[in-house]
């Protein structure tokens, strides 16, 4: 059973996320000692998979896919699926919120999965049980695809205040929902000065997002005729994927609008004086879009499969095999999608929908007691760089597996020359995978 | 061989029966594992109805016809070479045997251009799966002679029976099996695995608005109007 000390641990690690309930921890002790088994022990072989993004999403239908026998329950605390991918098209209105939104119950019904609208509250690894808001879950196999959290307190450390401030008033915008409801709102209500884009520091989900989000951005202030700038703060040195194709959007469509800063590591953010002070220097701004550091989703945490430095300290992300995706510290669970580190794999979409492919098969072939050799994922990446017309670039990335180094090297190509050809393509290879998930 | 396959493959067999004997040996050959279906069969005609001859297909341009469905799409090429027969290997350790060019040089092939790993297919305002000359590499991925998708760079040997060269399709084209008859060609089924019921079920809306109707869509052709893939596609995407 899982202790009050295991409780705290986990909340207490939430609390720094800021995403982690605010209620009396020894409650919610309790109430989780005190819980029932939601559903009867399986029958056979029961997969359960925690979060309904594109890697949890690919993982149900292909599970069942490769053997409809396998129990697989879908546990996601959204009722409604929120595409990330292309939402920042549908900021500058490229596209409407019906291409984003898909519903659950389709590929559950299509496909003869279990999905449940539920949050999961606490993991017990040695019993193999997942605790949701109301009762307990058996599993042979727990899948964890929480996608990611933010890590405000990197940046102010105790201060949940400030962390709050920030993020309800200059949301990242990265995890879907109301904070991008927030941020199209503001963008779009934005009359006049500087509207400032963070990029997150580190490994960060979807490398290009903040770059195409600043061309999206300065789209909708071209359109709107505000007279504003839109400031990109990038602790990097330069623009990275797609770096020329970036820049020459920067300079050719949206020149004297968009302004790249480089090597802008955040020192200090005063989110009611509303000034960034970075290591390019200080920026006073009128709006913002400022994502912190993200991390592996809360889910990870809470079942203790984040990996450790040599030091010993978290490095924020899973813990896993680089080939299997199974958890190094157990074999019946599974990480898939923007949680996964040590590996060279992009947080995007794509990569978690081609990893939930090889995942299910890893599982189906354990269950069935047969060697499964996995492939490699793959992941394909447009961004949109002009509205008027639509136009994007895109990057394109394989895998090579080196066997004695044990060593995945990236094999990249980027088409940098925007195009409406590759415009039309997004929103083909958009439609393609969300069809893939829920078709 | 039980009753029903023995039964199944008799049908089979009296479709295909037209078909030399080589390829009805090989035909019956693949049935046992499913990869050869055999569909009505329907003549290649050109736009003005008359036969498609040898000389209307040129090298290197992407033709596309419908078969062995209303909706399905496929494409026709010349690939301006005699290409030889080939064992198509699938990654579940499956194979079958894919017959090569037909025509006086061995030199056309014709394969599904629903893309094989999420169904991508040409409409008529877009085409993301087109096929790459040898002049004319793909700006991504520098290969040409090819056949790739845009939407997530499959890449597909339409030398090789439709085979996978890259990218993340799980499995070949389809290839539509051409038969040649006093100079007029005839497509007589497909060969490989089809995508036909997922394209059925993912297109579901985008057809009826098509056709009118699921059914129309799914009608089975006698007879396919070849063109040329720009005069049925608005939009020609490359990447």
């Amino acid at each position: 059973m899982i202790t009050r000390r295991d409780l705290l641990k986990s909340a207490g690690v939430g609390a720094i996320a800021l995403s982690v309930s605010s209620q009396p921890v020894f409650a919610a002790a309790e109430r989780v000692v005190k819980m029932e088994a939601l559903m009867p022990p399986p029958k056979g072989n029961r997969v359960v998979i925690c979060g309904g993004g594109w890697a949890g999403l690919t993982v149900a239908k292909y599970l069942k896919k490769e053997n409809p026998n396998i129990e697989v329950i879908l546990i996601e605390q959204k009722p409604v699926f929120f595409s990330c991918p292309i939402s920042n098209p549908w900021l500058a209105d490229l596209v409407g919120l019906d291409f984003l939104q898909h519903d659950y119950l389709q590929p559950a019904s299509k496909y003869g999965y279990t999905f449940m609208n539920d949050r999961v509250i606490a993991i017990e690894r040695d019993k193999r049980r997942v605790y949701t808001t109301r009762g307990y879950i058996q599993y042979d196999y727990l899948v964890l695809a929480p996608g990611i959290r933010y890590n405000y307190s990197a940046w102010f450390g105790d201060n949940r205040e400030l962390a709050r401030l920030t993020k309800v008033n200059f949301p990242p915008a990265y995890i879907p929902g109301s904070e991008h409801l927030a941020l199209k709102r503001k963008i779009h209500e934005f009359e006049e000065g500087d509207f400032i884009i963070v990029v997150p520091p580190g490994a960060y989900r979807c490398p290009p997002a903040p770059y195409e989000r600043a061309c999206m951005v300065a789209e909708v202030f071209k359109r709107n005729k505000v007279k504003g700038r839109v400031i990109v703060l990038d602790p990097k040195e330069d623009i990275a994927p797609k770096g020329p194709g970036f820049r020459a959007a920067f300079e050719q469509v949206y020149l004297g609008i968009i302004e790249y800063v480089p090597k802008a590591s955040i020192k200090e953010i005063d989110p009611v004086k509303k000034v960034i002070k970075t290591t390019a220097g200080d920026f006073k701004f009128t709006d913002a879009n400022i994502s912190p550091p993200h991390q592996a989703g809360e889910l990870v945490w809470m079942a203790d499969l984040i990996a450790k430095d040599k030091e010993g300290k978290p490095t924020g992300w899973a813990d896993q095999d680089p080939l299997t995706f199974q958890a190094k510290a157990d074999p019946h669970v599974f990480l898939v999608g923007d949680v996964i580190g040590g590996v060279p794999y992009p947080k995007s979409g794509h990569m978690g929908n081609s990893q939930g492919k090889i995942v299910a098969k890893v599982i189906a072939s354990r269950i069935a007691g047969k060697e499964y050799k996995p492939t490699l994922p793959d992941n394909t990446c447009y961004s949109m760089v002009n509205g008027s017309p639509q136009e994007a670039i895109v990057i394109n990335v394989t895998y090579e597996y080196n066997e004695k180094e044990k060593k995945i090297t990236p094999k990249p190509k980027t088409i940098n020359e925007r195009s409406e050809a590759l415009a039309k393509a997004t929103y083909e290879w958009a439609r393609a995978i969300y069809r893939d998930m829920f078709s | 061989m039980d009753r029903r396959d023995f039964i199944k493959t008799c049908g089979t067999v009296a479709v295909v029966s037209m078909l030399n004997r080589d390829f009805f040996s090989q035909a019956l050959a693949q049935q046992k594992d499913g990869m050869f279906q055999a569909y009505k069969k329907a003549l290649l005609v050109k736009q003005d109805g008359s036969p498609l001859k040898e000389e209307d297909i040129k090298p290197h341009v992407n033709y596309i016809f419908f078969y062995p469905h209303t909706a399905t799409p496929c494409y026709l090429l010349n690939l301006g070479e005699s290409i030889p027969p080939a064992e198509i290997k699938l990654k579940d350790g499956k194979s079958y045997k894919w017959g090569g060019g037909v025509g006086s040089k061995k030199s056309i092939v014709a394969y599904s251009a629903i893309c094989a790993h999420q169904w991508s297919y040409p409409t008529p305002q877009y085409s993301f799966i087109n096929y790459y000359p040898p002049d004319t590499p793909s700006e991504t991925t520098k290969k040409a002679g090819i056949i790739q998708c845009c939407a997530h760079l499959a890449l597909y040997d339409p030398k090789a029976g439709g085979s996978v060269i890259d990218g993340p399709a799980e499995f070949p084209l389809a290839s539509i099996v051409l038969q040649e008859e006093g100079g007029n060609f005839y497509a007589v089924g497909v060969l490989g695995k089809d995508q036909f019921q997922q394209f059925f079920d993912n297109y579901r809306t985008e057809l009826r608005q098509q056709y009118g109707s699921t059914a129309k869509a799914r009608e089975l052709v006698d007879k396919c109007i070849v063109m040329e893939v720009d005069k049925y596609v608005q939009a020609v995407v490359r990447c």
